[in-house]
């Protein structure tokens, strides 16, 4: 089968590929049912819908390459490779969680694996990955970093300031639009004048390509084009990833702005996942029933993840103090 | 006629009302009517939490939808105010000041003073405050100090209905720029309010329970974990008095001082980091100004020094509970 | 200038939103035409096509912010008491797809547009045509389309102002000058897949290549192709007919195509020679060119690789199998477009702008 692989990738990495989107679906559509039964405390904002950016950008990362995530980080984590059981832990509020349970579904970080956190600040990940990406200058071994900025977060004066930032210090920065039309029940259409991030970037001398976030094999040869030429010593960029989010803003959004119907659609004809399936199947590279066993091996990771989080020890009292600082 | 509404039916009545009476009052803010531009429901949300849901089916274009930008429409709240208009900023969580705080602490807070006395900014910023959700480190904090701290900004945070309604009317009369603090938790709580239109004056505290031995000063979601504590102080024979601030700036000192004259005790509750706070405010400034009446050294709770946890068990350690703050006051009686 | 107008003519107008947004603008600097400036320009050719009398316009509508920022420049047009034709908007659902390209151009011809004005690149002028051509009776009227360039490289829309086009286009609409001086007619390639079971077209090139997926859409590794067939192929050009237009021009005009067959530089064996043609705007590559000749019309030739895609004006669009049979043929005269040049020399000839002086 090998041999008659026609895409870009082996196909060993595209199952790879493959494995992690669907690992985001699971986890995804796991925490809208544990959040629906009262089990998940707090704000969660699921990344199901939207695979095929994460997952198809990060394939070009190691763990020395950064990335700065949103609200709506899960995607982006596990595409990262942070431990799946550990961010479960973390958004059940127990110890072991990736952040010991101090951050919880928004806080998500792991520096050992270049995941800079989500963060519950909009626009706050672009200055910082200007940053990431001067260390990376310096330290000369042709690392990158990303910024994952939703098509609301975009106007934020902070996004803006980077663009620029990052185009007169030619840093090795990217800064991936994460564009699925909404922000919270506020739709792009109404709150960005221009509705073109290619223009936007323009505007600051920064080249830009739009494509279709729901199509793994768009994502994947454009982020390798513009992470590729970044990491030679390009400078920056920008993406647009036109997608689609399969729940609402956040657990518990009635989702009444959307159209009639909207929804089922998205679901029948925009999901990136039944995309790259049947892609991968119509190739003859992998067969459904190679692709069922993967689903069934997530989804016992997934199950397993939920029953060690709900297992884990709380934190304690004395939790409540450490980390504060470094030294006090 | 006054019938019992929930807080957050507060707020949506006072604006309601103030818009009614004022046609210079508008509402800018983020989803504060929800669903602009989107296919569905035109004002889908109402605000995060629902609090200015039906407001846009009242006054319609007088509540704008903003794009995700808080410099830019905070801003242009408290420029709109300088130029004519009684504009209500809503920014969602105050922990989103961070965004745009140049606007409010260097623009909106130095008009008056700066330019002589010839500046008005009558803008009303309102925003969430207070940890409980589980919401983490960037939604939870109680950032008050912060705002007080900086002369020029009124601040406010209400502990029931019947205040929020009252003194957000004030808020948006009052021709100066005020923080309006909403605690997150006590949006539903429910209370008597009145129909009709009411403000409540600035810079005056409400004795919210008379005592003889200890009083309590606090605000806030701080108020209602006091009344506990103080009930359970009861049954033990102490019997502690409450001052609720509602406004920390203008700060109602003499309330204070008055009631520390008669109890000789200070326990200060805030729910506001632990340094350079609400508390340790009021604690400095009846040091100052009757350390004679003391009869023992003032207390303060609050909570630890650190950054507000997600983990619920680590969030409800975080928050000052009734039992700490009984155990501050038995500290000041010596158990007595 | 008086309005000979038959009836009330309307002009269509499509305006892809995100043409010249590929993966180009990063490997080559390509350039990008902000969305304000398309927006300015339909609003010149708006002005343009409202002097000649066309009162009614049918836009397609978009998601990208074109219809937006159209609707605020109306509406300050408006306000300045500028005149503009009545521009409606389609009632459609919008899928931000070339499927809206497509939709677009079948209520245009349901709603009996004389013209359709195209602002897009290669593949937005091939959406277009795709749909007059395969999705029409042969009796339906033909309904020519004038087109704008604001795609990366292209090879079929000419680079001309606006006001310009929009002149032409008002030209014919009002019925000033008749259908055989201002339209031309052109070439296309149609593309057949098992005897029909796909069928397809390129306005300029379809081009034949061994990826067997879609991906990022664009054509930008010359390694990567098998063989080209082009409709026509310039000297001036950029990009893939810049082959043929490199080794043996063949005009838009002309009859005939060609077909080149690159060498296989996978198998090692080397082209018969190398040429070095700019393949996409700042990018000069060199290929290998095995064979190349020329091309009759309406001759099915076969193409000759088991399983591969198929760029069609520039964009991989679809991907066959081993034991699919593909053939491409060239046809003439296939599809009419207003011929803006010619146009307006006839307007000049006949005096169509002149008045009698007004007196003071
Ligand atoms: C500075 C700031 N303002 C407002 C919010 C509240 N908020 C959280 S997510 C969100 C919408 C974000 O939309 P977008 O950037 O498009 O990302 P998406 O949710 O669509 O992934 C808003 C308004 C916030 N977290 N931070
Ligand atoms: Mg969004």
């Amino acid at each position: 089968m090998a041999a008659n692989n026609p895409f870009p990738l082996s196909r060993d990495a595209l199952l790879g590929c493959y494995r992690r989107m669907r690992t985001i679906r699971e986890f995804e559509d796991r925490l809208h049912i544990d959040f629906g039964r009262g089990d998940i405390p707090g704000f969660v904002h699921l990344y199901a819908g939207e695979e095929a950016a994460a997952v198809g950008i990060m394939s070009h990362l190691g763990d020395g390459d950064r990335i700065a995530s949103t609200h709506r980080g899960h995607g982006h984590c596990i595409a990262k490779g942070v431990d799946v059981g550990a961010m479960m832990k973390e958004i059940y509020g127990r110890k072991g969680g990736s952040c010991e349970g101090k951050g919880g579904s928004m806080h998500i970080a792991d520096l050992s694996k270049g995941m800079m956190g989500a963060n519950g600040i909009l626009g706050a990940g672009a200055p910082l990955v200007c940053g990431a990406a001067l260390a990376a200058k310096f330290r000369g071994k042709g690392e990158i970093a990303i910024c994952f900025v939703g098509d609301g977060a975009s106007n934020q004066g902070t996004f803006l300031e980077s663009l620029n930032l990052a185009a007169i210090w030619n840093l090795p920065a990217l800064f991936v639009v994460e564009n699925n039309g909404y922000a919270e029940s506020t739709s792009r259409d109404y709150a960005t004048a221009v509705n073109s991030y290619v223009d936007r970037a323009s505007g600051f001398g920064l080249p830009g390509v739009v494509v279709d976030g729901t199509d793994f094999f768009a994502v994947h040869e454009a982020a390798g084009e513009i992470i590729r030429r970044a990491r030679e010593g390009g400078g920056p960029s920008l993406l647009e990833c036109k997608m689609v989010r399969f729940h609402g803003h956040f657990e518990g959004d009635a989702q009444t702005y959307r159209a009639n119907g909207e929804l089922e659609d998205l679901r029948a004809n925009h999901d990136c996942l039944k995309k790259l399936a049947a892609q991968l199947t119509s190739a003859g590279v992998a067969s459904a029933a190679e692709l069922a066993d993967i689903d069934r091996q997530v989804l016992a990771l997934i199950e397993q993840a939920v029953v060690d989080a709900k297992a884990a020890p709380l934190p304690s009292a004395a939790d409540l103090l450490t980390d504060v600082y470094v030294k006090y | 006629m006054a019938r019992r509404i929930s807080l957050k039916t507060a707020v949506n009545e006072a604006i309601d009302q103030a818009m009614q009476l004022d046609p210079t009052v508008i509402m800018l803010g983020e989803d504060i009517v929800g669903g602009a531009g989107a296919p569905g429901e035109m004002d889908a949300w109402g605000g995060v939490l629902g609090v200015t849901k039906g407001l846009y089916a009242k006054h319609g274009d007088r509540l704008l939808d903003t794009p995700l930008s808080e410099s830019a429409y905070v801003g242009a709240a408290i420029g709109a105010a300088c130029c004519g208009m009684r504009p209500i900023a809503e920014l969602m969580f105050i922990d989103f000041m961070g965004v745009c705080f140049d606007q409010i602490f260097n623009q909106a807070a130095k008009f008056r003073y700066m330019f002589g006395g010839k500046a008005e900014t009558p803008v009303v910023i309102r925003c969430m405050v207070g940890a409980g959700f589980r919401a983490a480190a960037q939604h939870s904090q109680m950032l008050t100090p912060l705002f007080t701290h900086i002369p020029g900004l009124k601040v406010v945070c209400p502990s029931t209905p019947y205040d929020t309604k009252g003194l957000l009317m004030q808020s948006i009369r009052d021709n100066d720029p005020v923080i309006f603090c909403e605690h997150k938790n006590l949006y539903a709580l429910e209370g008597d309010v009145p129909e009709a239109p009411y403000a409540i004056p600035f810079g005056e505290a409400n004795v919210v329970r008379e005592g003889r031995d200890v009083t309590i000063v606090t605000y806030g979601l701080m108020v209602h974990r006091s009344l506990e504590a103080a009930a359970t102080l009861a049954k033990e024979g102490i019997d502690v008095e409450i001052v609720d601030l509602r406004t920390l700036s203008p700060l109602d000192i003499d309330t204070v001082l008055e009631s520390v004259t008669r109890t000789g005790r200070l326990v200060c509750v805030d729910e506001a980091s632990p340094r350079c706070n609400i508390a340790t405010d009021i604690a400095a400034q009846v040091a100052m100004h009757a350390f004679k009446a003391l009869k023992a050294q003032i207390e303060q709770v609050a909570p630890p020094h650190t950054p507000v946890p997600f983990s619920p068990t680590l969030e409800d350690l975080y928050i000052p509970s009734a039992a700490q703050i009984a155990q501050a006051v038995r500290r000041t009686t010596g158990g007595k | 200038m008086s309005n000979p107008a038959s009836g009330n003519p309307c002009v269509g107008i499509i305006a892809n939103p995100v043409s010249a947004r590929d993966v180009r603008r990063v490997i080559a600097n390509a350039s990008t035409l902000q969305l304000t400036d398309r927006v300015n320009i339909i609003l010149r050719a708006l002005a343009a096509l409202r002097a000649l009398g066309v009162r009614q316009v049918l836009m397609m509508p978009d998601k990208v912010g074109i219809s937006s920022l159209l609707l605020r420049g109306l509406a300050r047009e408006r306000t300045l008491g500028n005149a503009m034709p009545d521009v409606a908007f389609l009632t459609m659902e919008i899928t931000s797809s070339a499927e809206d390209t497509r939709c677009a151009v079948r209520l245009m011809r349901a709603a009996g547009v004389c013209s359709i004005l195209v602002l897009g690149g290669d593949g937005t002028h091939r959406a277009v045509v795709r749909e007059l051509y395969l999705g029409s009776t042969a009796d339906a009227p033909r309904i020519p389309i004038a087109g704008l360039s604001t795609g990366t490289n292209n090879a079929f829309p000419e680079m001309r102002e606006s006001t310009v086009t929009a002149l032409a286009v008002g030209l014919h609409a009002t019925g000033r000058i008749p259908a055989e001086r201002a339209l031309a007619g052109n070439k296309l390639l149609e593309i057949d897949v098992n005897g029909g079971a796909i069928r397809d077209i390129a306005i300029v090139d379809a081009a034949v290549a061994f990826d067997r997926f879609i991906g990022a859409r664009a054509m930008w590794k010359p390694d990567n192709l098998h063989s080209l067939f082009l409709a026509f192929g310039e000297p001036t050009a950029v990009g893939l007919s810049a082959i043929g237009g490199l080794l043996q021009p063949v005009s838009p005009r002309a009859p005939g195509g060609l077909a080149i067959r690159f060498g296989d530089g996978r198998a090692g064996s080397a082209g018969a020679i190398e040429l070095t043609v700019p393949f996409a705007p700042g990018l000069i590559r060199s290929v290998q060119i095995a064979a190349w000749t020329a091309i009759e019309a309406g001759q099915a030739l076969p193409v000759d690789l088991p399983g591969g895609s198929m760029a069609l004006d520039g964009e991989r669009e679809l991907v066959f199998a081993e034991g699919d049979a593909v053939t491409v043929t060239l046809r003439e005269n296939a599809f009419p477009t207003v011929d803006v040049p010619g146009c307006l020399h006839f307007a000049a000839q006949h005096g169509l702008f002149r008045h009698p002086a007004t007196s003071q």
